[in-house]
């Protein structure tokens, strides 16, 4: 399980009473913290249940696990994307809830089943719009737009992963996702 | 009682801080206020990984609607849109992206530092489009040569003479095969290429390069937090005399007193102040007889990522260092000898390779868009256009008739849009590069010519500018006030015309030479 160094939460009066030579850092204890989600699971708030099972099987066919690398469904991606849509703007909201909605009517009109029974194969027509070239402008179609943000988020949300960082970390630095990260200004 | 300074200077960033370097060594006792905290660039930042952050690295949705370099990592730093607001009319958007803090946006910039030539100095006279500066190449080449220097400006002096040589640490270092390729590309089709010319160091601000020695010279009084809204004048003479802040954190007000004001809190900051300064004497805003004070704003369009390309023989991790890696910049090469294309000026690209193209740029799913991403980690390369806008009197900042900041003051109403010859520009620019590349052998992968909103740039220029009539300027060649002689603006504000070119070297030399004038006016006692 990965940790990181706390600050120290030492009341400022007490590092008067040090002497000078030794600085106080070296005396206040560094206690060890675990982030919440590699402690606790997916609550999820967002997603109607048949969106959320449509949005888990597309998780899994956009970034599947490869080699020893952890895909959106070991990255709990999904999941976390719950959150995330749940708490952004009413348009992104609105296009990820339409584009599960209709991935789930197009797989039924053509398999008679939601999104999450078909196979891998049977989907394919389905994505069809991902398959397309890359434009600037995003897809008119709201599905096509829906699948072009998916894709993407769903990437960054599964390399950003702790459990990617786990899988890869050693590999290269990098890819590990290490940043300086500046504190909040008073 | 408090104490009556020589000169206050409003602003820590470059503008600010290299004024503060001038006049502070030089004797003059100067009191600095900046809007933001002063804080330690070490304790400030600590080492997190970005799954521990709490958005995972996507950032706290809608917090910063404007700033697309914001990352969740450094959030932290950049002005809140929320207690900064400003305006636009929806269909023009445009992006401000500020700093507040000591030292302002060199906290953080890039470092890319060009000089200006007189293709920008002497604009007007070259193609007929918009005014000349009131001075000419010669007379900041010799500050030039001196922020280079304290700037520790790396590059390649190619004595071109759109882009003047430097007083530069030479780069010498080899450039893999892939720029070499695309070198030869440009070079068989006439386009010029450099290295880039950069300033080193992890942090080569205002706040290590130019406060620590002007603050030791004993002259230099640094007060952070300070949000300056108005600058006083004297009802008698009609000359600036100090300045209204409002405390950050307690917004409390202060009333600060100088015999000289200088203005460098950036260029649509330091505009705004002026136009809220508003007096009997100076109606319209201090400085502003000729109506012209928020005019002519123009920056650089960026068309970013203009060309994505993979280099073939770097596939299935054959990017080594030899082969991938480093880059180069192409300087503006369009209309230097006559008007050979349909758009006015020209534009500049860096370009540079070594990364994984994203994901989004395959047409892919699933474990084909894995596996080829695989394949080309490390193989991409790219470039992005900067291009000039041209300085044009409708594109103009004005205060808002009601809305104001956190601390009280009026906020600005900013109009810009691109028009027909950025596009013109972009889309050539464009197609220049997609053949550079195929020239070299590289496999072109996406392509578009759509550019940022203006601002994005973070290269915001104009609205105070100088010239030799003080009709048609706010400014004189000294970066002094026509119509308030002891009030100066030293930063971006004052530009005529801006080039491709990044303008911080240029601001800082500006900046240099306008507080030399300020020490050599008040020995011969005219301020
Ligand atoms: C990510 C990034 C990359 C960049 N890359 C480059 C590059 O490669 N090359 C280049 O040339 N330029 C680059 N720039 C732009 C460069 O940072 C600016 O051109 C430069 O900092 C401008 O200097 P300045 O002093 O005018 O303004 P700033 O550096 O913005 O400083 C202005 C200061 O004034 C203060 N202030 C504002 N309002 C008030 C007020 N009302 N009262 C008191 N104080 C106030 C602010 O707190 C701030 O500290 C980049 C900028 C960023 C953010």
């Amino acid at each position: 399980m990965q940790t990181i160094l706390a600050a120290p939460a030492m009341p400022a009066a007490a590092q008067s009473t040090s002497s000078p030579a030794q600085p106080a850092e070296a005396e206040t204890p560094k206690l060890a913290e675990t982030a919440p989600d590699a402690v606790a699971g997916v609550v999820r708030r967002f997603f109607t249940a048949e969106q959320w099972a449509a949005f888990e099987k597309l998780a899994e066919l956009i970034v599947p696990k490869f080699g020893d690398r952890p895909g959106a469904a070991e990255a709990e991606a999904a999941g976390f994307l719950d959150f995330l849509i749940g708490v952004s703007a009413p348009e992104r909201q609105a296009l990820y809830r339409e584009g599960l909605d209709r991935l789930n009517a197009d797989a039924r009109k053509r398999y008679g089943r939601p999104f999450a029974q078909v196979s891998p194969a049977e989907a394919k027509p389905v994505l069809k719009p991902v398959t397309e070239a890359w434009t600037y402008h995003p897809p008119q179609d709201a599905l096509a737009r829906f699948l072009r943000e998916a894709k993407e988020d769903l990437m960054q949300a599964t390399v950003n992963s702790r459990q990617y960082r786990e899988a890869v970390s050693g590999r290269r630095r990098s890819a590990a996702g290490l940043g300086a990260y500046w504190l909040p200004l008073d | 009682m408090a104490a009556n300074y020589d000169v206050l200077i409003i602003g820590s960033g470059a503008a600010g801080g290299m004024a503060a370097w001038v006049l502070a060594r030089a004797g003059a006792r100067c009191l600095m206020l900046d809007a933001g905290p002063l804080m330690d660039y070490d304790k400030q930042r600590v080492m997190k990984a970005v799954c521990d952050l709490p958005y995972r690295g996507f950032g706290r949705p809608g917090r910063f609607p404007h700033i697309t370099q914001a990352s969740e990592f450094d959030a932290n730093l950049w002005a809140d849109e929320k207690q900064n607001p400003y305006t636009y009319e929806p269909q023009d958007p445009y992006y401000w992206v500020r700093i507040r803090a000591v030292g302002g946006r060199t906290l953080r910039w890039g470092r890319a530092s060009w000089r200006l030539s007189d293709y920008e100095f002497k604009c007007g006279d070259h193609d007929g489009f918009g005014d000349n500066w009131p001075l000419s190449y010669a007379d900041v080449a010799p500050y030039y040569d001196r922020v280079e220097p304290m700037f520790h400006v790396t590059g390649r002096n190619e004595g071109l003479p759109q882009l003047p040589d430097g007083k530069l640490i030479p780069d010498n270092s080899r450039d893999p095969q892939s720029v070499q390729r695309f070198i030869d590309a440009c070079t068989r089709k006439g386009i010029p290429t450099t290295k880039s010319r950069r300033a080193m160091g992890t942090l080569a601000s205002s706040a290590n390069l130019l406060l620590p020695q002007a603050l030791d010279s004993g002259n230099l009084t640094l007060t952070p937090n300070a949000v300056v809204r108005e600058i006083t004048v004297d009802p008698g003479t009609g000359l600036a005399d100090g300045a209204l802040f409002v405390d950050r954190r307690s917004r409390r007000e202060y009333h600060a007193r100088a015999s000289i004001v200088v203005l460098g809190a950036s260029t649509l900051e330091s505009t705004r102040i002026l136009l809220n300064s508003k007096s009997r004497l100076h109606p319209n805003g201090l400085g502003n007889s000729s109506g012209v004070l928020g005019h002519y704003l123009f920056d650089q369009f960026y068309v970013k990522n203009v060309v994505v390309a993979v280099v073939p023989e770097a596939r299935g991790g054959k990017g080594s260092r030899g082969l991938m890696g480093g880059g180069g910049y192409i300087p503006r090469f369009r209309n230097l000898k006559s008007k050979e294309k349909n758009f006015l000026r020209g534009y500049a690209c860096d370009f540079g390779g070594g990364f994984t193209p994203a994901a989004k740029y395959f047409p892919l799913y699933g474990g084909e868009l894995l596996r080829e991403l695989e394949d080309v980690a490390d193989a991409g390369f790219s470039l992005t256009t900067m291009g000039e806008s041209l300085p044009r009197f409708e594109h103009q900042v004005r205060i808002h008739p009601d809305l104001k900041d956190e601390w009280g003051m009026p906020a600005l109403h900013i109009t810009q849009k691109y028009t027909d010859n950025e596009y013109k520009m972009a889309k050539d620019s464009m197609e220049t590069a997609a053949q550079l590349c195929q020239d070299a052998r590289f496999q072109v992968i996406a392509t578009h010519a759509q550019m940022a909103p203006p601002g994005e740039s973070i290269h915001e220029l104009g609205t105070c500018r100088m010239g030799s009539n003080p009709k048609t300027s706010v400014l004189n060649r000294w970066n002094q006030s026509h119509d308030v002689k002891n009030l100066f603006v030293v930063d971006g504000g004052s530009f005529v015309s801006g080039g491709v070119q990044n303008p911080t070297l240029t601001i800082l030399a500006l900046s240099m030479r306008a507080g030399e004038y300020i020490v050599a006016r008040r020995r011969a006692g005219e301020l």
